[in-house]
């Protein structure tokens, strides 16, 4: 199969062509032909016609009037004639035909027979019989026998069809030679037709091979674009800005990496190169290595996080499934911020129904809610609120956590699943917040087939968690945000 | 000299603030952008080292308004953000130099002594006042021959007046830019200071280099 468009194009409008005009050739070769061939029987049973006219019978004997035929005189293109009785016996032949007799048919009277046959010197002839009734001879005047079909003659008259024939010859050279030229001039005219129509694809072609990472705002095949390319060029600019919008993101995605590593990396190298600076008493130093310590466990959170989201997000995490007591679960997720609630006087009720249960996967429904739960004790105002709740809602069920004291708006909420997006007053935890985690339960919760948008309402924060009741059989589903987001931002 | 040091990341902050006063400094520090702009229009700074994404302001907005209210102070813009274009707002919008994270502390310090030099327009890193030699580098002083031995804060207090080599210096002026903004205040831990300095550096056989002036403060040069 021809993978080449211009090949395709061009095979079949010659292939058409070619078609055609031999349909053409053979439907005009016919028509001349068969005129040529008409015009010749009429001639020819016009010649019979006449030398049928010019004979003369009585009783006895039959006459032939033929020297008012110059035609059958001519010996370089003899027409041969003979002329049978009515008994069937030869009257009269064309001296030519020498020992030679011509075919004869018996036809119904006036009406004459053509036929070709090769019977005299190995040429073909054409040949017409015609049977009449001869008009009687002027000498007998009013005795004259009535003519009746009895005493009807029979003439056969033959020409020579090699004229006729090269005629014919001549015609299919013609035709022949005029179907290639026309075919060779046809495949130029196509070609280059062909090659003028797909310049634009050709064009389109050249702007698609110069796009580069760099440059994907290009807009390919602005100007002068046939309609029939255009969807085709609609759709690669829309594929364009897809992908600049997939590689901005990605691109923020690694600055913002970038960022969260070089600023505890700048910790790092100050802190060392500052307690290097002079000598020191041992517990500076024990200080400086405590700091490096701290700064190395916010970096390592960073880390683990980045490699769990893009496992969650390439699906390389493998989920069990297994009935989970949900009450209980968060009731252990919560239990390593007690202290830090009791910290800072945050009240925490789990409203979730003991026998509640949730087909899912405990390991990593425990990073989800422990998350949750961790950003909700960090962000929570001083003697605030925390509390889980969760129902069943037909085959899903639906779990919040909410805490009061968010200071967040709802634009800001709708960036709370960004990676790396930190509101305002969490950027007092540069390099000890990741700032992943968010980003991590949008990810986990859309792995293991559930949904997650986040509200926040006259002050109160609530992520909303919905799960297939059923477990995570039918794959894994997509998170929400309650805005759309914008991608990632960077934040500090 | 006084620097005022805004960053939001905690271990970095205390670090930088440590090897900034050890090298001789007046360094206030905070992690907060509205207390930052607040540092930086209330008091009189030498050089500001400034992160950009902070909470509360954003860097940039704290340079803006310090340069909008007439500050001189040299800003350092100190940061992870290290792409051309956040270079080119930061230096339009009045920033002096910028430095991308993770940076080496000597080459921090080179920077905030080259800012100084440019502020007080001295391009030679060692300053000469009669024989008193200061290599502002090393923050070494030698008389003469002899090298003199100075704590941080002697020599910040000497750099500072030989910064404005034979111009009056207030004892104000010397509190501002030598000692930190929570250094409780002493009415006369200046003049100690100044006198630590003058046992120090002065010879009896030589030209006296430090002088009180009645009213004014001090003066470092010789007297015609």
């Amino acid at each position: 199969m021809m993978r080449s468009l211009r090949a395709r194009l061009l095979a079949g409008v010659i292939g058409g062509m070619v078609l055609l005009l031999t349909l053409f050739s053979l439907l005009l070769h016919a028509m001349i032909a068969g005129a040529l061939r008409s015009q010749f029987d009429i001639s020819l049973a016009s010649v019979a016609q006449i030398l049928a006219a010019s004979v003369e019978s009585d009783e006895d004997e039959a006459e032939l009037e033929i020297q008012r035929m110059p035609a059958l005189q001519d010996a370089g293109r003899p027409t041969y004639y003979q002329l049978w009785g009515p008994d069937g016996q030869v009257v009269i032949k064309s001296p030519l035909l020498s020992a030679h007799n011509l075919p004869r048919a018996d036809t119904p009277v006036q009406t004459p027979i053509f036929r070709t046959a090769q019977v005299i010197h190995g040429k073909f002839w054409r040949i017409v019989n015609l049977r009449f009734v001869a008009r009687p001879s002027e000498s007998d005047g009013e005795n004259a026998a009535p003519a009746t079909e009895e005493r009807s003659f029979t003439l056969a008259v033959a020409r020579d069809t090699s004229e006729l024939r090269e005629q014919l010859h001549f015609l299919q050279w013609l035709l022949l030679n005029a179907s290639g030229v026309v075919i060779t001039l046809s495949f130029l005219i196509a070609w280059w037709v062909v090659r003028r129509g797909l310049h634009p694809l050709n064009s389109l072609a050249a702007e698609i091979a110069a796009v580069r990472a760099d440059t994907l705002t290009t807009q390919i095949g602005a100007d002068n674009v046939p309609s029939e390319v255009a969807p085709i060029r609609d759709r690669l600019n829309e594929l364009l800005a897809r992908l600049e919008a997939s590689f901005r993101r990605e691109r923020q995605f690694n600055s913002d990496v970038a960022h969260e590593l070089r600023t505890p990396l700048a910790g790092i190298r100050s802190t060392i190169e500052v307690a290097l600076a002079r000598h020191r008493e041992a517990t500076e130093y024990r200080a400086a290595l405590g700091d490096c310590l701290e700064i190395t466990q916010g970096m390592q959170c960073v880390v683990n996080n980045l490699l769990l989201l893009a496992r969650a997000d390439t699906r390389q995490i493998s989920f069990k499934n297994e009935p989970i007591p949900l009450a209980g679960l968060v009731s252990a997720c919560w239990y390593p911020f007690t202290n830090k609630a009791r910290e800072r006087c945050i009240a925490f009720e789990n409203r979730i129904p003991v026998k509640m249960t949730c087909e899912s996967d405990a390991e990593h429904l425990s990073m989800v809610f422990s998350n949750l739960l961790g950003n909700a004790v960090e962000y929570a105002d001083k003697g605030g609120r925390i509390w889980a709740t969760a129902r069943t809602t037909g085959d899903s069920i639906l779990i919040t956590l909410s805490n009061t004291g968010c200071r967040l708006t709802a634009e800001q909420v709708s960036h709370v699943f960004d990676a790396f997006w930190r509101g305002d007053a969490a950027r007092l935890g540069t390099g000890t917040h990741c700032g992943l985690g968010l980003a991590l339960v949008y990810r986990l919760v859309g792995a293991l087939g559930g949904h997650v948008i986040a509200e926040v309402q006259d002050g109160v924060f609530t992520v909303r968690l919905t799960f297939p009741s059923t477990g995570n059989e039918k794959g894994p589903g997509q998170a929400q945000r309650s805005v759309p987001g914008r991608g990632l931002e960077s934040t500090g | 000299m006084r620097l005022l040091l805004i960053e939001d990341y905690r271990p970095l902050r205390q670090s930088l603030t440590k090897g900034l006063h050890e090298a001789g400094f007046a360094v206030d520090a905070t992690g907060d952008g509205n207390e930052g702009l607040w540092y930086a229009l209330g008091n009189e700074y030498d050089v500001i080292i400034l992160d950009l994404m902070l909470p509360g302001m954003d860097g940039l907005e704290i340079l803006r308004r310090v340069r909008s209210q007439g500050r001189k102070a040299s800003v350092l813009i100190l940061t992870a953000k290290d792409t051309v274009q956040d270079r080119v707002t930061g230096l339009d919008l009045g920033a002096d130099d910028y430095l991308v994270k993770p940076f080496a502390f000597e080459e921090l310090l080179a920077r905030v002594r080259a800012l100084l030099r440019r502020s007080y327009q001295e391009k030679n890193p060692c300053l000469e006042i009669a024989d008193l030699r200061i290599d502002l580098t090393a923050q070494r002083v030698w008389r003469g021959t002899e090298e003199i031995q100075l704590t941080a804060r002697e020599y910040a207090l000497l750099e500072y007046l030989a910064m404005r080599a034979g111009q009056a210096v207030s004892r104000t002026g010397i509190w501002e830019h030598v000692y930190e903004f929570n250094a409780s205040a002493s009415s006369n831990v200046v003049d100690v200071y100044v006198g630590y300095l003058r046992k120090k550096i002065e010879r009896t056989d030589k030209p006296a280099l430090i002088h009180t002036l009645r009213g004014r403060g001090y003066m470092l040069g010789v007297k015609p």
